[in-house]
């Protein structure tokens, strides 16, 4: 099982650098309603035969830094009962919250290359602000699978390493246009060669 | 005095009716109304047109104040929704969703800015706060709204509208949005209408329910429409509003009344009205009297020049000094000119140009006056008894001159007398009063001419005769009287000139016979009833007949034989002498052609014959057809022509003689006392009248008469013919006192010419015999 979880995080990594896929992978391009890539969507996969047991672990890590007044990055994938730290680098102070109802906690006023850290115990998005400063938003998606990735540049991101069948596919984005900010996409895998998919989304404008 | 009135009007109206008056009333009462009409009409358009103008105006000027004051609330709302949507105790509310803790703070708040409704909308669509009467679909429409991004606007529920503004809530991802809303009351809208100058009534009402004049608009653009309501003409307007619900849009209408806008300017336009009618109503009467006072003077020539027309004298009133004015003066000038030319022409009819006098024509129309009227009256004719002499002798000024001062002396002598002259020297006088000394009256008018006259240094009597007629009993009518007493002249001239005749009915009958012989004579030349008889002339010296007299002789085809001195003065008269004087040369040249060359033919010349112009021509003409020799041919005249002119009498004589034809004295001795006109022309033949032949036997001085005329015939050289011898008595002493040749009974009567020749030859025997 671990095993599995180790070639299925090498995958991983490798679907973001290279092309060849391999049976189980899934390609998927997340565009909006006019065709453009949608950068940013975190998409999490449930596959056929569920999700293997096991602690998940993402080769990103689990730091969200404060840099030039803004959440660096801006979207993290964070598995259950990970915990994030908040480095300050900025040389003005801070003070994160979060409504989110997968967390709600508020991190007070703390200054330059000061760190604190939270620990996410449950699966959802959590959006986090500072009280300070309204303009600064970012995302930690907590996720229960190890199947899980966020689009680039190009909208494009692989999942690697599906079991065959049908795989729930849930596409989250921090402005779309539906509840909970996510939509699900039911995808058959089939046993043999990959699967190229294309997901539109309907984006809120603005910010 | 109402019925003259009536008449007054209806004469104004008939005069109204003729013609230029009416034109030139009705062309300018026309005109003028038109050009009120047209700037009436373009007024009251350019007033609509001016009112609309405002209204769109006010229109334009209100919803742009409705713009204004519903963008002020909604930043009001938008500013207390954004205090409240940064709070982040709020945002904690909401965040965690604790939805009683948003409740009382959107109630809080709703307090404290006096907003009707708060509330929070979930970006999920879950709506907190203060519903109140907000229905599902109003919320769900809302939320649309909002998710779109619309933040303000005005939006319906249930049958309120409401000013509504949203400020999003971030936690920093969008959750919400606090939703304040103003309900908008008729109160705001009925303060926009207080700001406008006019109410313009406005009022927000779904596109759908609009009035039907603007169901055609739409949500995005203004649209004006007129339309009647009732008997109001409207002007209504239909604006887009800032709608929140794009579904179920508001539109702000506006809504005025043209009639109402145009009320305000009526007393303008019934001003107008009024100075129109009023102006108008002056064209007209200006145009009428004008018109009027322009054909007056027209017609008031037309009826002068009709009255002119019809003989009447009319003449026109100048009144003015223009074209009118001067034709009238020239219309006037022409109708004096004419009447004075009239009686000219009538003067000139009835009256003589050289005296002044009446003429024949207005004394005859005086007599049928005085016929008519039953008047007695006495009519004078005469004459001058030497006129032609006068004239002859001192030229026609002269003659002219002389009538003049006989009209004179006429008038003077007759001063109650009409007097007229007849032509050449001839006076007709008509005297009424005094009918009874007409006698003493003719006398003195004889009288009165027999008094010398001097005229243009002359010295001349030019005597009168004159007839008298008395009317009514001398003639019914002027040409009777006229003749009748012409008739009586004639006698009074007859009877020896200078005295003067009444007519007497036995003068019409004579003149009535010398008519008809008259007439025969005229016919008996033609019908060769005309003779000449014959009688010898015998040569005492020679024993034999050296001449033949001719003599004239008329058979009558009822009278028989006509005496020559019955019918001799009549032709002398007439004028007849001419051509049958000229018949008894050629036919006594005929008969005298056939005759031994040594006797002639001896002719008698009447004066009248001898003073026209053609005697020499006839008797050369006589001599040529006949081809007797001229010295055959003895012409016979008598001394009284010596007694008018004697130089012309010369001269006549002269020229016969040129002819070679021989000229001879007839009854010398009887008419004229002197001799000296023997001198001036040597006579071929003197033929001793016959009074003295039949003398001889009588008295003892006829022989020396005889004998002294012989005597000086001699001395002259001239021939001596004795005529009517009748006895050898007689022959005896004129053949013992030296007479050349006798005529008369003893030797031979007349005989016709076809006789001569017997007689000749009977003579001829007879001195054989002897």
């Amino acid at each position: 099982m671990r095993k599995l979880r180790i070639a299925s995080l090498s995958f991983a990594a490798f679907a973001i650098g290279t092309a060849p896929a391999h049976a189980g992978d899934l390609d998927l391009r997340v565009v909006d309603a006019a065709g453009r890539p949608v950068s940013d969507a975190v998409v999490t996969v449930r596959p056929a035969g569920g999700i293997p047991a096991g602690p998940i672990r993402f080769p990103w890590g689990t730091t969200m830094v404060q840099e030039n007044i803004a959440f660096q990055p801006h979207v993290l994938i964070v598995p259950v009962g990970a915990t994030v730290r908040f480095p300050n680098h900025d040389k003005v102070r801070h003070h994160i919250y979060s409504f989110s109802r997968p967390a709600k906690f508020e991190i007070k006023l703390f200054g330059k290359d000061e760190t604190r850290s939270y620990t996410f115990k449950t699966a959802g998005a959590v959006a986090l602000g500072c009280n300070i400063h309204d303009q600064m938003s970012g995302f930690i998606k907590v996720v229960d699978t190890p199947f899980a990735a966020k689009t680039g540049a190009n909208g494009q991101v692989r999942i690697p390493g599906l079991a065959a069948g049908t795989a729930q596919v849930t596409v989250w984005h921090p402005m779309m246009k539906s509840k909970d900010n996510e939509q699900l996409v039911l995808v058959p895998v089939p046993g043999s060669g990959p699967v190229v998919r294309t997901a539109t989304v309907t984006l809120r404008a603005g910010s | 005095m109402l019925a003259g009135l009536k008449r007054r009007w209806r004469r104004q109206l008939l005069r109204l009716s003729s013609g230029l008056t009416v034109k030139m009333t009705m062309l300018y009462g026309a005109m003028f109304v038109a050009v009120m009409g047209v700037s009436l009409f373009a007024t009251r358009n350019a007033i609509e047109h001016y009112a609309q103008g405002v209204i769109r105006q006010e229109m334009t000027v209100g919803s742009a104040l409705f713009d204004r004051m519903t963008m002020l609330q909604f930043r009001q709302l938008e500013q207390a929704g954004t205090v409240l949507a940064s709070d982040f105790g709020f945002r904690a509310a909401v965040g965690t969703g604790d939805a009683p803790t948003v409740a009382s703070a959107l109630d809080s708040l709703k307090q404290r800015f006096g907003i009707d409704n708060a509330l929070f909308i979930g970006v999920d669509g879950s709506v907190a706060g203060d519903i109140g009467e907000l229905t599902t679909t109003e919320s769900s429409q809302l939320f649309d709204a909002l998710d779109e991004g619309r933040n303000h606007g005005i939006a319906r529920w249930g049958s309120h509208n409401h000013m509504v503004a949203a400020s999003p809530v971030r936690a920093p991802m969008l959750l919400g949005w606090v939703v304040f809303a103003k309900n908008m009351g008729t109160a705001d809208l009925q303060q926009l209408a207080r700001l406008s100058t006019i109410d313009l009534h406005p009022r927000l009402m779904p596109l759908s329910e609009l009035p039907v004049a603007l169901q055609t608009a739409q949500n995005d653009r203004v649209m004006t429409r007129e339309w009647d309501r009732g008997t109001e003409r409207m002007l209504a307007q239909a604006r887009p509003v800032e709608n929140l619900i794009r579904s179920a849009p508001q539109m702000l209408v506006l809504e005025y009344s043209l009639t109402h806008a145009m009320a305000a300017y009526s007393p303008i336009l019934t001003a107008l009205l009024a100075f129109g009618v009023i102006g108008t109503l002056l064209a007209i009467w200006g145009a009428y009297v004008m018109s009027r006072n322009l054909a007056r003077p027209i017609v008031a020539l037309e009826i002068a020049a009709r009255k002119v027309s019809s003989g009447e004298h009319a003449e026109v009133r100048v009144e003015t000094r223009d074209e009118i004015g001067q034709l009238a003066r020239s219309f006037n000038r022409m109708v004096n000119a004419v009447e004075e030319r009239e009686r000219q022409i009538a003067h000139m009819a009835f009256h003589d140009g050289l005296t002044g006098l009446a003429n024949r024509a207005l004394l005859r129309e005086q007599i049928a006056l005085s016929l008519q009227r039953n008047d007695a009256f006495v009519l004078f004719c005469l004459d001058l008894d030497n006129f032609k002499s006068v004239n002859d002798t001192l030229g026609h000024p002269t003659g002219d001159a002389l009538l003049c001062e006989v009209a004179l002396r006429l008038a003077e002598t007759c001063p109650t007398g009409f007097v007229a002259r007849l032509g050449g020297d001839e006076f007709a006088i008509i005297v009424t009063d005094g009918v009874g000394a007409a006698d003493q009256t003719g006398r003195a008018i004889v009288n009165a001419l027999s008094r010398p006259f001097q005229v243009n240094g002359h010295r001349i009597v030019a005597g009168t005769s004159v007839g008298i007629a008395l009317a009514p009993q001398d003639g019914e009518d002027a040409t009777s009287l006229l003749k009748n007493a012409d008739l009586a002249l004639y006698r009074a001239k007859h009877d020896g000139k200078g005295s003067h005749r009444f007519f007497e009915s036995a003068m019409d009958a004579e003149a009535q016979a010398r008519r008809a012989m008259e007439v025969d004579l005229h016919d008996a030349l033609r019908n060769g009833e005309l003779t000449l008889h014959f009688q010898p002339l015998f040569g005492l010296s020679q024993n034999r007949v050296t001449a033949f007299e001719a003599l004239l002789r008329w058979n009558h085809p009822t009278r028989g034989m006509v005496s020559p001195i019955d019918f001799i003065p009549l032709a002398e008269e007439t004028g007849l002498i001419i051509p049958i004087g000229e018949w008894v040369i050629h036919e006594a040249c005929r008969v005298a052609v056939t005759w031994p060359d040594d006797i002639r033919i001896a002719v008698n010349v009447s004066p009248v014959q001898f003073r026209s112009a053609t005697l020499n021509a006839i008797v050369m003409q006589g001599l040529a057809r006949s081809g007797l020799a001229p010295q055959r041919l003895e012409l016979e005249i008598t001394e009284s022509l010596f007694i008018d002119n004697v130089e012309a009498t010369l001269a006549s004589l002269h020229s016969l003689r040129s002819l070679g034809v021989r000229v001879a004295l007839d009854d010398f001795g009887t008419g004229y006392s002197s001799l000296s006109y023997l001198r001036s022309f040597p006579f071929d033949k003197l033929k001793i009248d016959r009074s003295f032949i039949v003398d001889l036997l009588a008295h003892d001085g006829a022989t020396a008469i005889i004998r002294a005329i012989t005597t000086l015939a001699d001395a002259l050289g001239i021939e001596t013919t004795a005529e009517g011898v009748e006895n050898s008595d007689q022959l005896d002493i004129l053949r013992a006192e030296g007479c050349g040749q006798i005529q008369g009974y003893l030797f031979s009567k007349p005989i016709p010419a076809g006789d001569v020749a017997g007689l000749l030859q009977r003579l001829d025997g007879e001195r054989k015999a002897a």
